[in-house]
């Protein structure tokens, strides 16, 4: 018989097994289903903060902050720097000359959720240059702020987490009334995150003169060079320019290599105890089948062919558990939308994970079943034979 | 106690199989160690803040940066002992990844408040007020970067001075050791003072104030008196205890307490079924040795007893295993959580899992134990 066939027919009598052993069976699978489940929640978080990584980044547009700073929540930018950064040679500019520059300001607000706990979002103040670098921010219900009303536009994600933003709602800050005028969608990733406000009504009511970063749209990608050494040689400014992906980085990835680090450290603990669970059930699979095994190798079945099917065995009862532990994390989280220090995202289980998943649950199976299927191949065969 | 040698013989009849059970329970319970001895020891951290310390922060959120006007007002509240600005900078030294951050503060209040931390000499909290280049450096940063009294530190901020530059240059006056607390002597106390005059954003403005009660027992009533000074002003404030500003901060982050309950309830569940359904196979081919025990005279309760007995003692052993493993890797958390030990509440959660693990995932089998009869048993039937 040839080696495949032997595999094959080995195979089907071990996965009749499987239905005689249907409790020990039924403990591989939820197990790898427990394994794979946490996983694939702790995972889906990390791909909801995806929207913060640099594949989000636009290549034409560029952040201008304070030399030093790592963050635009620490940079500093004067009203005279930015007169530079729009000055600057490379910048796309409207037919009416208005160059596509847009300096904020960031405010913290504590708000309250919907379920009564505290929670925080951005106030971003923006100068006008939003309307032309952000284009495609669009109000999708209510109005556009206007400037020195205190008015403010809130994320469409934003008015359903938080209680009381509504359009018509007030929000005092400082003992300043802002309204809520209208609600926006659609925009660079951590704009969902943000209220929306005019900048310099920002800067009056919180006492400040100064902006934070700008963002930059130029010509073209080519044009970054051009721009970036007209900046940074400027002596009377201390800029430094970033891509956008380069921006995201430095904000968000200590973020994503941190949730990267305890799903898999959490995944992989759990992972090795279900190892140890599916090496028993497969254990237990190839003790009942001894005699069985040591008929077959006396009448000339190969060893090769044992091992195989054990290892198949193995990985095709711990398959279904990717599935489900997949499934079961979709079905409890998926487009969950949640909040990390004040950033708004949604949990997402990817195609992606699902794959993760497959490749978790076969080698679960696969571990599980290495030392069983030696041990079905080595055991003496007269020995074997005579076991009761 | 004398059936102790029939239970370890029963727990060790599978030698393989009794170990990748073990290592199933340990592995369970390492993560729980681990997960939940952060969990506590962020707890304890919170709990071991001192109450009397108010932080008193702009109501609008911590960060927004309020008036120094406010520093006398808070001072004049009744019950408040000291008040001092802070001012938080990150910087770094020499190099990038070598971060010391800097606060500004009010340096006779700072370390009249936090009497915990250790200055030596002793004069350097006087030299700092009088000198507004001082530095109170703290033990850690001193010992990894070679550095003692006497010595220039030259740090450079993201936040940019006036002068367009970023390099702040001090003279060191003292090292400040935090015995209660190792982690907590990382930064570098300057002067508040020359920290707001040199930068070029908001001047003359405080991340924070922190007060301190006079008296720890009325710091509550303290923290809402101040607050209640300011309502209404364009500056209203939100006074916190350092434990509720710790947790509120930790709780911006993420709910710890549903993602570990998550993870625990999930290992868990798989983890009963594992041993129960291992259990049950256990009995089920020792059905002949369980006939001959009662055939010798064993009642049916002992019978029972003695299975119960074998699945508590193994899954605590096991447990103790996976907890002992998680102990030891815990404190490697250390920098990250400033817990040393693992907490003994944990230890005690744990093998009290264990013994619930045991009895429900046992009491099936135990009742299979506690039915059996003898005659069919032995007859293989």
């Amino acid at each position: 018989m040839s080696f495949f066939k032997q595999t094959l027919a080995l195979t089907a009598t071990g996965l009749q097994g499987v239905a005689e052993r249907r409790g020990s069976s039924l403990v591989t699978v939820i197990g790898v289903t427990a394994v794979v489940g946490v996983l694939v929640s702790l995972l889906a978080i990390r791909e909801g903060t995806d929207i913060f990584s640099e594949k989000n980044a636009r290549p034409d547009v560029v952040d201008v902050i304070s030399r030093g700073a790592t963050s635009t929540a620490q940079s500093v930018l004067t009203r005279d720097a930015l007169s530079a950064v729009e000055r600057a040679p490379g910048i796309k500019h409207a037919p009416d000359g208005r160059p596509y520059v847009v300096a904020n300001t960031l405010v913290s607000v504590d708000v309250m959720k919907k379920d009564g706990k505290r929670g925080n979002v951005y106030l971003v103040g923006l100068t006008p240059g939003a309307a032309l670098v952000q284009s495609n921010v669009k109000i999708i219900e209510g109005r556009q702020y206007r400037p020195a009303l205190h008015e403010v536009t809130v994320s469409e994600p934003i008015r359903r987490m938080y209680s009381n933003m509504n359009i018509g709602d007030k929000l005092k800050l400082l003992n300043t009334e802002w309204t809520i005028v209208g609600v926006f969608a659609g925009n660079d990733s951590i704009g969902d995150s943000v209220m929306r406000a005019d900048a310099d009504t920002v800067m009056t009511a919180f006492s400040r003169n100064t902006y934070q970063s700008a963002s930059v749209q130029l010509e073209s990608r080519a044009s970054m060079q051009t721009f970036k050494d007209a900046l940074t040689s400027d002596p009377s400014v201390t800029l430094d320019v970033r891509t956008q992906a380069e921006s995201m980085k430095n904000n968000f990835g200590q973020l994503t290599s941190l949730l990267d680090f305890v799903a898999y450290f959490v995944g992989t603990v759990m992972a090795s105890g279900a190892i140890f669970g599916a090496l028993n059930s497969l254990y237990a699979s190839v003790d009942a089948r001894r005699r069985e095994i040591a008929t077959l190798r006396a009448i000339g079945f190969n060893s090769g062919p044992i091992i195989l099917s054990v290892l198949l065995e193995g990985m095709l009862l711990s398959l279904p558990g990717a599935f489900l532990g997949a499934l079961v994390a979709w079905v409890l989280f998926n487009g969950n939308v949640v909040d990390v220090a004040g950033l708004i995202f949604k949990l997402t289980v990817t195609p992606k994970l699902l794959l993760i998943s497959i490749v978790w649950a076969l080698t679960i199976g696969l571990i599980g079943g290495s030392l069983p299927a030696l041990r079905a191949a080595r055991s003496p065969v007269a020995t074997a034979l005579r076991a009761t | 106690m004398k059936y102790l040698p029939l239970v370890w013989a029963g727990i060790w009849r599978k030698t393989s199989r009794a170990i990748l059970m073990l290592l199933q329970i340990a592995s369970a319970f390492l993560l729980f160690g681990l997960l939940q001895g952060l969990n506590s020891g962020i707890k304890q951290a919170i709990s071991r803040t001192h109450s009397d310390r108010l932080y008193v922060g702009s109501s609008v959120s911590f960060g927004v940066p309020v008036p120094i006007s406010l520093l006398p007002q808070i001072k004049a509240v009744p019950g408040v002992k000291y008040v001092t600005p802070l001012v938080q900078f990150p910087a770094i030294y020499q190099k990038q990844g070598q971060g010391i951050p800097m606060n500004g503060v009010d340096p006779e209040a700072f370390f009249g408040m936090f009497s915990d931390y250790v200055v030596t000499p002793k004069s350097a909290v006087e030299t700092l007020r009088s000198s507004r280049t001082g530095v109170i450096l703290g033990s850690i940063q001193a010992k990894r970067y070679k550095l003692k009294v006497g010595d220039r530190l030259i740090l450079q901020s993201q936040v940019p001075r006036k002068d367009g530059t970023n390099a702040w240059a001090f003279d060191i006056v003292g090292i400040f050791d935090v015995p209660d607390q190792p982690n907590g002597a990382n930064a570098a106390v300057v002067n508040f003072e020359y920290l707001n005059e040199a930068r070029l954003a908001d001047r003359d403005t405080s991340l924070l104030y922190i007060a301190l009660a006079a008296n720890p027992a009325t710091a509550g009533a303290v923290g809402k008196a101040i607050d209640a000074k300011f309502a209404n002003s364009t500056y209203e404030t939100r006074t916190q205890s350092e434990g509720d500003l710790v947790s509120s901060q930790l709780q911006r982050i993420a709910d710890i307490d549903l993602i570990v309950g998550g993870i625990i309830g999930a290992v868990f569940f798989a983890l009963l079924l594992a041993t129960g359904a291992l259990m049950m196979q256990s009995i089920r081919e020792r059905v002949p040795e369980l006939a001959v025990l009662k055939t010798l005279g064993f009642s049916d309760r002992k019978v029972m007893g003695l299975i119960l007995t074998e699945a508590v003692l193994f899954c605590v052993f096991s447990a103790l295993v996976g907890l002992g493993l998680a102990a030891v890797i815990l404190p490697a958390a250390k920098t990250f959580i400033g817990l040393t030990a693992m907490p003994a509440i944990v230890f005690v959660a744990g093998v009290g899992f264990a013994i619930a693990l045991a009895v429900i995932g046992g009491s099936v089998p135990a009742w299979r134990g506690l039915r059996l009869q003898v005659a069919e048993a032995l007859a293989g039937r």
